[in-house]
């Protein structure tokens, strides 16, 4: 604290600033060029102004987004250029963003009318008719712009292409292809898809829903058996879809064969409710209101035998039950591993949405300023101070080290084949848990960063943080996710060491090599090697794994369940998860480093990368709990995450234009936040 | 004017001085006032000695004779870049951008009288000011791509920025707008019958402020808002957002073909024509021109536009330019022979060229001077 006499001072230096600025408004308005007098009032200097560039920002820009910029660019445009996206005028700029103050039932018809519109101007042609690694690259380059603009209108468009369409294309056969894929792609049938029921979620073999099959008629009978079986939460079907998929128990003379997919009508073209069909709303909430969330109960609905989706197993005309896959535990995994794609999409709009908040607290920490450090000095820059400078770029490099795991796991996706499903399980898995983590813990700094103005719906952050909140449950809750890793992580252990064979995939091999050494005293340039980052991460990893695996086998050689002492231990379990997803993070940056000729892009990557290293070390806690540093490490770790702040806040600006997202699409803040606010844009 | 061309006076640029107003004529009339290297150089120096000087608060921009402007005089640029070095060419197009980025960002309200042809350059002269008056008499046209260049000037800036793809059928077409047109669609402020011309230059010339509103005020007492004509391309906005919008040249041409198979028109059938008749390099990236200066900064735009133009004196990918100034300026054959001469000879690598650096060391990127008053700037060009 500072001594009171010098308090005192400060206040009464504050008077007076704050009576210079009072007495200076009669110039600004008279009616005499108040653009031109120069005042001491603030005002807004663009960043672009003092800010220096030293990497080429259209080179970044496409290392970040990775492909079809020019596609991007053009949908960016479209939306731009119509009504329907709530064009906006501040400061002298466009903004679009949806209008949040329109009721629940408004937000999901304009949802509907810019799926129309963007239909119209062929965004969606290929989206399930088109095969290859390029269709599916384009299609993920328009949606992630899509989720730039709002939430629900991605998850709308994700519910009826990539989980009904997905799942005609991937659990169906040809017969389903033929009927239903053009038809979805133009929105001639709107799809839904009934998982979710009260009383399961992510335990999707739980399900209640119950199907039997009646001989007599060849149809299938599918019923909601109990309040709990109520299908919930699904996408589009209180308003607008006319079909869905229903997962379902199926019983076949009286057995049990587990989870099936069937496609049921639920609406006629027209809008009304088939019969048999009971369908009720899911009510408004916190986010995500332009996406129409049903409830639907199914009372002896009848459906043809070809609605079943029969790429794993069939019913025959006489119902008998037929199988490929035997064990009931592979058919289910084969089932559903399709459905990573959402894991997919979701993991890879977290990033996006990231990006926008950093992009507009960044740029406002360049132009808005606060106190200063001596009497009369000019006030300091937000991101002058160190303090903010740790608020914001850590999270930032946290960000591109992210993106570079995203294109990665969108590269491994869409050249997928089956031996690669499980590493893109499991990848998909660790990804999307923690990039939505990393999502809302930078939409809440960067909120806070940008003081009351964050609060403001205009300026995009406040918002996202309802609109993306969702992300951490759906599609797999987070935690549960985490788990699984661990547990899939656990299973590679013991299979390699039951078969005493070396570890392969998921990026173990490391395991197969003797335990890296750390240094023991930690220089900085110790410190910002990629050998040291590797080394240190595989430790971790290494020995999580370890401790994880003898733990789960003291516990079974006391008399417990595999299963039993897996979930005992959780702690484990949620620190290697931790682990896996960080050391495959890095590695993804490293590969996209390596690509890269000697020059300026490649040098402020190298520090991206760093400061990446450097606070997954200082802010994981396993590091000290279990020896892998010492506690004058971490200190050596803490003071060059000070550093790197440093070096990087001069890129901050460039860092952030590279992210490729179109001024229109920021903020008013983001920009001249002095114009937008003043008297004169309040008659406008 | 030897060694002191760039700065040196000259007579094509007339200056009147009325209290707080400067009055600048574009005085080539026989040329249609189109911009020389003088002009550009004049109207630069010009801008940039008002802006600071305190007894200037208004500008005011117009033709002499029955053109505003008839754009760049290209016909020079070739002849320079054909008898010496291609940096000789752009050199103009460095101070007539930089002219339109201190249009752009300037922080005295500019007023252009628009009573005549608005081409190219004109409207690079004209649409970045603040204030752009319309008359009877007003036929624009950004006619580039007929001619193998591409809507420079700053226009992938405000074509971008026109009501739906409006900006790309006038940049991809060269269609020519009436005055009436030009109100409609936003790239005039106002519309005031030719007769009342001198009415509002009257009036103008008792302005002592610089405050956009009490102009605004001002010229509003006299501009009419004349009723569109029938046949004008406004009224096909519809069809314009459908086409226009697409991805491609090719998918934009082939949904205007789809438009003609549902019921043929003269309007459909023009604008089929232009598209087949201008240069296939040009569609194309001005097509992606307008696309990024959608979502660029006016400075950006300028930029862009001019690693674009010299790429196109240097004929890196296509002589098409000088093919078209033959074609139209010069021989007049209006025949002019494409190269290459259909849109899908024109390979992505090829558009792509005309967006990167120009690999030569003593080249630069367009230098634009810093802009102190770029703060109010933003809402005095309100396109």
């Amino acid at each position: 604290m500072a001594s009171s006499s010098s308090s005192m001072d400060r206040v009464s230096w504050r008077a007076q600033v704050l009576t210079r600025h009072l007495q200076q408004p009669s110039s600004s308005h008279s009616s005499v060029a108040p653009v031109l007098e120069s005042s001491v009032c603030l005002q807004y200097a663009p960043p672009e102004l003092s800010e220096k560039f030293d990497f080429d920002v259209r080179e970044m820009r496409q290392l970040m987004d990775g492909h079809n910029i020019e596609d991007r660019d053009w949908l960016f445009g479209l939306m731009i250029q119509s009504k329907l996206f709530c064009p906006r005028n501040s400061g002298g700029k466009v903004f679009v963003s949806p209008d949040y103050n329109q009721s629940m039932e408004q937000q999901r018809e304009m949802t509907m009318k810019r799926i129309a519109y963007l239909l119209d101007r062929g965004v969606f042609e290929g989206w399930l008719t088109e095969k290859g690694a390029e269709a599916e690259l384009r299609k993920f380059a328009f949606f992630e712009v899509i989720g730039i603009f709002d939430h629900s209108l991605a998850v709308k468009l994700g519910v009826h292409f990539f989980l009904w369409g997905g799942a005609i294309q991937f659990f169906g056969t040809k017969r389903h292809h033929d009927k239903w894929l053009k038809d979805t792609e133009s929105y001639v049938i709107k799809g839904c898809f009934a998982m979710t029921e009260l009383g399961h979620g992510s335990n999707v073999r739980g399900i209640e829903t119950i199907t039997t099959y009646d001989t007599s008629t060849g149809e299938f009978v599918i019923n909601t058996p109990c309040e709990s079986a109520q299908k919930y939460w699904i996408g589009g079907a209180a308003n607008h879809a006319t079909y869905t998929i229903v997962f379902s128990q199926l019983h076949i003379n009286g057995k049990s064969e587990g989870v099936h997919a069937f496609i049921t009508q639920i609406r006629d073209a027209n809008g009304n409710i088939c019969p048999n069909i009971r369908i009720a709303d899911c009510g408004h909430k916190i986010g995500l209101n332009g996406v129409d969330n049903g409830r639907i109960w199914f009372d002896n609905v009848r459906i043809p035998r070809e609605n079943l989706l029969n790429s794993v197993a069939d019913v025959s005309q006489d119902g008998q039950y037929l199988s490929a896959i035997k064990d009931p535990d592979q058919r289910f995994a084969a089932f559903l591993s399709p459905l990573t794609s959402g894991r997919v999409t979701i993991a890879l709009s977290s990033i996006y949405s990231t990006k926008i908040s950093l992009a507009i607290a960044i740029r406002y920490s360049l132009t808005r300023r606060a106190f200063s450090v001596s009497p009369n000095g000019p006030e300091i820059l937000l991101l002058d101070y160190p303090s903010h400078q740790r608020r914001l770029l850590p999270l930032l490099a946290k960000t591109y080290a992210m993106s570079f795991a995203a294109n990665y796991l969108k590269a491994v996706y869409v050249k997928r084949t089956p031996a690669a499903n499980k590493t893109i399980h499991i990848l998909s898995s660790a990804y999307k848990a923690t990039f939505t983590w990393h999502d809302m813990k930078t939409l809440q700094e960067c909120r806070e960063a940008c003081g009351g103005q964050g609060l403001k719906t205009e300026n995009r952050i406040g918002q996202l943080k309802s609109e993306n909140d969702v992300k951490s449950t759906f599609e797999g809750d987070n935690n549960v996710l985490m788990q699984q890793v661990s547990k899939a992580l656990l299973s590679e252990y013991i299979a390699a060491k039951k078969k005493k064979k070396p570890f392969k995939g998921l990026g173990l091999e490391h395991m197969n090599d003797s335990c890296p050494v750390i240094p023991a005293q930690l220089s900085s340039s110790v410190l910002r090697s990629s050998k040291f980052q590797v080394d240190i991460f595989c430790l971790r990893e290494r020995d999580l794994l370890n401790r994880l695996a003898s733990q789960v086998a003291e516990r079974q050689a006391q008399g417990e369940s595999r299963e039993y002492a897996f979930l005992m231990s959780y702690q484990l379990a949620e620190d290697l998860a931790r682990a896996f997803s960080e050391r495959a993070i890095l590695q993804n940056f490293l590969e996209s480093e390596a690509s890269l000729s000697v020059g300026s892009l490649k040098n402020v990557l190298g520090l991206l990368r760093s400061m990446y290293a450097m606070v997954s070390l200082e802010e994981d806690a396993s590091f000290l709990r279990y020896g892998y540093m010492s506690t004058e490490n971490d200190a050596a770790v803490r003071k060059e995450v000070m550093k790197l702040c440093s070096e990087l806040r001069s890129h901050a600006l460039s860092l952030v234009s590279s992210f490729g997202i179109p001024d229109a699409f920021l903020s008013p803040i983001a920009f001249n936040w002095i114009e937008s606010n003043s008297w004169s844009s309040v008659h406008n | 004017m030897a060694d002191n061309s760039i700065s040196g006076k000259t007579d094509q640029i007339l200056v009147e001085e009325h209290s707080y107003v400067r009055t600048l004529i574009l005085n080539r009339p026989r040329q249609l006032n189109a911009l020389s290297l003088q002009m550009v150089s004049h109207l630069l120096e010009l801008f940039t000695i008002y802006e600071e000087d305190r007894n200037v608060k208004l500008l005011i921009l117009k033709g002499e004779g029955r053109a505003f402007c008839a754009g760049g005089d290209v016909a020079a640029v070739v002849k320079d870049t054909t008898d010496g070095h291609w940096r000789l060419g752009a050199r103009f197009f460095w101070i007539e951008y930089t002219l339109n980025y201190i249009m752009a960002t300037y922080n005295k309200p500019q007023v252009s009288i628009l009573n005549g042809i608005i081409f190219g350059g004109g409207a690079g002269a004209s649409i970045h000011g603040r204030f752009r008056i319309a008359t009877e008499n007003s036929v624009f046209s950004m006619p580039e791509t007929a001619l193998g260049l591409f809507p420079d000037v700053g226009a992938s800036y405000f074509l971008s920025r026109l009501p739906g793809f409006f900006g790309e059928y006038i940049g991809l077409t060269g269609a020519r707008l009436d005055g009436a047109e030009m109100l409609a669609c936003g790239l005039a402020t106002h519309f005031v019958p030719a007769m009342k011309l001198s009415l509002l230059e009257e009036a103008l010339f008792k302005v002592n402020t610089s405050d956009p509103a009490v102009v605004s005020t001002i010229i509003d007492k006299i501009s009419e808002h004349p009723p569109l004509k029938a046949k004008c391309a406004y009224h096909r906005l519809d069809a314009i957002n459908r086409c226009f919008s697409k991805r491609t040249v090719e998918e934009i041409l082939s949904a205007l073909e789809k438009e003609a198979a549902n019921g043929a028109d003269n309007w459909l059938s023009e604008t089929i024509q232009s598209l087949k008749k201008a240069s296939p390099t040009s569609l194309k990236i001005s097509l992606r021109s307008i696309r990024e200066g959608r979502l660029q900064s006016v400075g950006q735009c300028l930029v862009r536009e001019y690693r674009m133009c010299c790429h196109v004196l240097r004929k890196d990918v296509s002589k098409d330019f000088f093919e078209g100034c033959r074609a139209i300026l010069l021989d007049k054959d209006r025949n002019p022979k494409w190269e290459p001469l259909r849109l899908d000879l024109v390979s992505d690598d090829m558009v792509n060229l005309y967006f990167t650096k120009v690999e030569d060391e003593e080249w630069e990127d367009l230098k634009l001077p810093a802009r102190p008053s770029l703060l109010a700037a933003s809402s005095m060009a309100k396109l």
